[in-house]
């Protein structure tokens, strides 16, 4: 049975989700949430996701939620195709763990500052809600902190987790692009190494397919 | 050579990973940061850890950092000592990683900010912003509601077998007292969960501040 991925087109976690599953060429049907219905609040849908959040997939029967656990779940499974190493083997300890490293700064550094932004600048005006300056002001000044530590990493390796590609790098995509569309993409455009990493996650081919809205594949 | 830690003995993330060394039975020597002397901004130790936090692991030269890496790097070494943290089937490691991603977006991001409005802004000389720390405490609350639905069908978060995605919400969750909110006591499938992970020896060894045992 092919895997459904029930989720909001253009919701970041969402996103998340349906990058990896092209990343691993895995075919999907994409069903869409009602997010101003509020159709994930709903029984239905909480009886799949109790936290009443998008997305969550239906892999013939196996419900999981949680996109970064999803994206991993489908990069475990699929391993073998698409993409190689988006999680590092088992049997290299140490690489998983750098991998490791890298996704919980991914929350921790990145997604914890940027996602405030996101919330205040688009998110609440989309709603017709004030904007909190002080709040956005304070999440600008710790990326600032925290980019200027990944322009370090990013001088020496490529990618977050070292040499190679993986979901840590991917993970970072849709809250960043969410930093542009509040109209601070200088935060990572200032950052050379960081703007050329960044850029090239852009121009991805599971991200190109995905950027305006996600679509079913099978 | 044995495996160093470099953290602070009060610091709640280098309690997370104690506890971790003490339920696999691995010996570690602690290297004690002084945050007053701003010793986790020098140079030597950014060096390390280019965030400037702590803690970070030392395995014979190779490094670690993020409390959380850092317990699965350990849980994954020594899988085959101590008590099993870590399932093997595909199945169950999704549904436990979705565990360890609930404690990160729908845990932790509201309980380490109240602990450090609350109870870290006042150690530094800052003053606590009541409203902050109440409305973290609410939205907090909200998912705790969600646990609580969750622990009445299953022992622990990610089924009926303990993980790590259980064990990392101790350090905060055990701080909620002291920031002013009874929510995990007033929940009785929460409480019996969060009661059976602080009896823990490893827990009990942490949770007042930590010492060597290599």
């Amino acid at each position: 049975m092919v895997l459904k991925l029930y989720a909001a087109p253009q919701s970041t976690a969402s996103l998340r989700v349906a990058q990896v599953l092209h990343e691993n060429n895995v075919p999907f049907e994409f069903i869409p949430i009602d997010l101003r219905a509020k159709e994930q609040k709903q029984a239905q849908h909480t009886e799949k996701n109790p936290f009443g959040q998008v997305p969550y997939i239906d892999d013939d029967g196996f419900v999981l939620y949680e996109s970064r656990a999803i994206g991993r779940y489908i990069a475990l499974k699929y391993a073998g195709q698409g993409t190689a190493g988006l999680i590092p083997d088992q049997s290299d300890i140490k690489a998983l763990a750098l991998f490791e490293q890298a996704a919980s700064s991914e929350f921790a550094n990145f997604e914890v500052h940027a996602a405030k932004i996101a919330y205040e600048k688009l998110f609440k005006v989309r709603l017709g809600f004030p904007t909190n300056e002080e709040v956005v002001k304070g999440a600008i000044d710790q990326l600032n902190v925290k980019l200027d530590v990944y322009e370090g990493i990013l001088a020496k390796q490529g990618y977050l987790a070292g040499r190679e590609l993986t979901l840590a790098d991917l993970y970072h995509i849709p809250f960043g692009t969410r930093l542009y569309r509040a109209g601070l993409g200088d935060l990572i455009d200032s950052r050379p190494n960081v703007a050329k990493w960044f850029n090239a996650l852009l121009a991805r081919p599971s991200w190109v397919a995905i950027k305006d809205g996600i679509t079913s594949t099978a | 050579m044995v495996l160093t830690l470099v953290g602070s003995p009060i610091s709640t993330c280098t309690k997370r990973v104690v506890a971790v060394f003490l339920e696999k039975q691995v010996p570690f020597k602690f290297v004690p940061i002084d945050f007053t002397k701003g010793e986790h901004k020098a140079p030597a130790f950014m060096e390390k850890q280019p965030f400037g936090q702590v803690p970070y692991l030392d395995d014979d030269g190779y490094i670690i950092y993020e409390s959380r890496a850092i317990c699965r790097y350990i849980a994954e070494k020594y899988a085959d000592q101590g008590t099993p943290l870590f399932p093997t089937d595909l199945k169950a490691k999704g549904l436990f990683e979705q565990a360890a991603s609930i404690e990160q977006s729908n845990f932790d991001v509201y309980a380490s900010k109240a602990a450090y409005e609350a109870v870290f802004k006042p150690n530094l000389g800052l003053v606590t912003d009541k409203s902050v720390v109440d409305s973290l405490i609410k939205q907090l609350e909200q998912k705790l509601d969600v646990y609580e639905q969750i622990l009445s069908k299953q022992k622990y978060l990610a089924g009926d077998e303990l993980t790590l995605a259980d064990l990392f919400h101790l350090p905060y969750g055990a701080l909620l007292p002291a920031v002013g909110s009874n929510a995990i006591q007033e929940r009785p499938n929460v409480a019996r969960w969060f009661n059976s992970l602080t009896e823990r020896p490893s827990w009990k060894a942490v949770k007042d501040g930590i010492v060597v045992t290599a």
